[in-house]
């Protein structure tokens, strides 16, 4: 009876360890749209989904646009509403793509791997080609995957208006820990 | 002639004053909503209580209903704790549903992190926080529920 559990604990570690998808539920993006006459645009959403698949490439990032969490309620507010990202309308913003030449590297040895993402970025209702570095640490099977990038709100269909108040091509900013 | 210029001069310095005060209390207003920032949870009244497998239910349910109840609104959940998902700043706190795989997922208030960090899957908690509402994950093919600003209320 022990020699099973100990078997199957063990079958159990080593596919965790060595499955080739790898995923979280608490990755983080962080919007910033902040400019030299605003520092309040900008929030964190810290449960974000995210799945690598090392062998494939494929990489996959879904975020509910309700749960970035701004330090100013008007500015939540405004973020939320339907002239901007209408999230009672399209909840979810999601990001499926991915690594370029993935045969290149080894993501089953530990090491730091600079990588390009190249995929399609969905929000409200447009879709836009995307194409970011990113830096992934493999350590023990576990990953690290980190990623700085900017989007043009109004190939979104998100008008920032002239005031100069909010950028018009805010920084993205990932990171998660896939397991 | 003189009385006309005296007129005048007194309708400008009225006009004046009206338009000091309207611009001291338009740039009050916009300062204190520039300014203003959300509570802390901790002290915020709860509109509902629920255990998490019920508020996983009602999502699985009907979405749309669950979402024009709960969404935005500060709610209480009890239940054993399935997952913990912790980073060097962060901390997250998870409920299951072992069927579907649906879930809620809490995130906390940067000065309730340390309390959050305590808890362990198995743990029986209640959990304050913001209801973000819901997505149906294409990844997951599961409900995710999800909560910001939360604060740990109870390790039983």
């Amino acid at each position: 009876m022990k020699k099973t559990v100990l078997v199957l604990s063990l079958i159990a570690f080593t596919s965790v360890l060595f499955a080739q998808t790898k995923k979280t539920t608490s990755a983080t993006v962080a919007f910033d749209a902040t400019t030299a006459l605003d520092a309040l645009p900008k929030a964190e959403n810290k449960t974000v989904i995210a799945e690598i698949d090392t062998k494939t490439g494929q990489v996959g990032f879904e975020a509910a646009v309700k749960n970035f969490a701004f330090t100013n309620p008007t500015i939540q507010s405004h973020f939320n509403e339907e002239r901007w990202l209408n999230s009672d309308k399209y909840p979810a913003f999601t990001f499926m793509g991915k690594i370029t030449d993935v045969t290149k590297y080894n993501f089953s040895k530990n090491g730091v791997y600079n990588v390009t993402v190249t995929g399609q970025m969905t929000i409200k209702d447009k879709t836009n080609n995307v194409t970011a570095p990113a830096t992934i640490e493999v350590k023990n099977g576990a990953l690290t995957a980190t990623a700085s990038f900017t989007i043009v709100l109004a190939d979104y269909g998100v008008q920032v208006g002239n005031s100069g108040k909010i950028a018009g091509e805010p920084k993205i900013t990932v990171s998660a820990e896939l397991k | 002639m003189i009385h006309k210029s005296a007129n005048k001069k007194g309708w400008v310095k009225k006009a004046l004053i009206a338009l000091l005060f309207i611009s001291l209390l338009g740039g009050g207003a916009f300062w204190y909503i520039m300014n203003q920032t959300f509570d802390d949870t901790a002290s915020a009244e709860s509109a509902f209580t629920v255990s998490a497998q019920d508020l996983i239910n009602a999502y699985q349910t009907n979405d749309s209903l669950a979402n024009a109840t709960y969404r935005e609104q500060i709610i209480t959940v009890q239940g054993k704790v399935t997952e913990v998902e912790a980073a060097d700043t962060t901390v997250n706190i998870k409920f299951t549903d072992p069927v579907t795989g649906s879930y809620l997922i809490f995130d906390f208030q940067s000065q309730h992190v340390a309390d959050a960090k305590v808890v362990q899957a198995g743990d029986s908690v209640a959990i304050k926080g913001s209801c973000s509402g819901n997505i149906y994950s294409q990844l997951r093919r599961a409900h995710m529920i999800s909560f910001k600003r939360s604060v740990l209320v109870t390790k039983f």
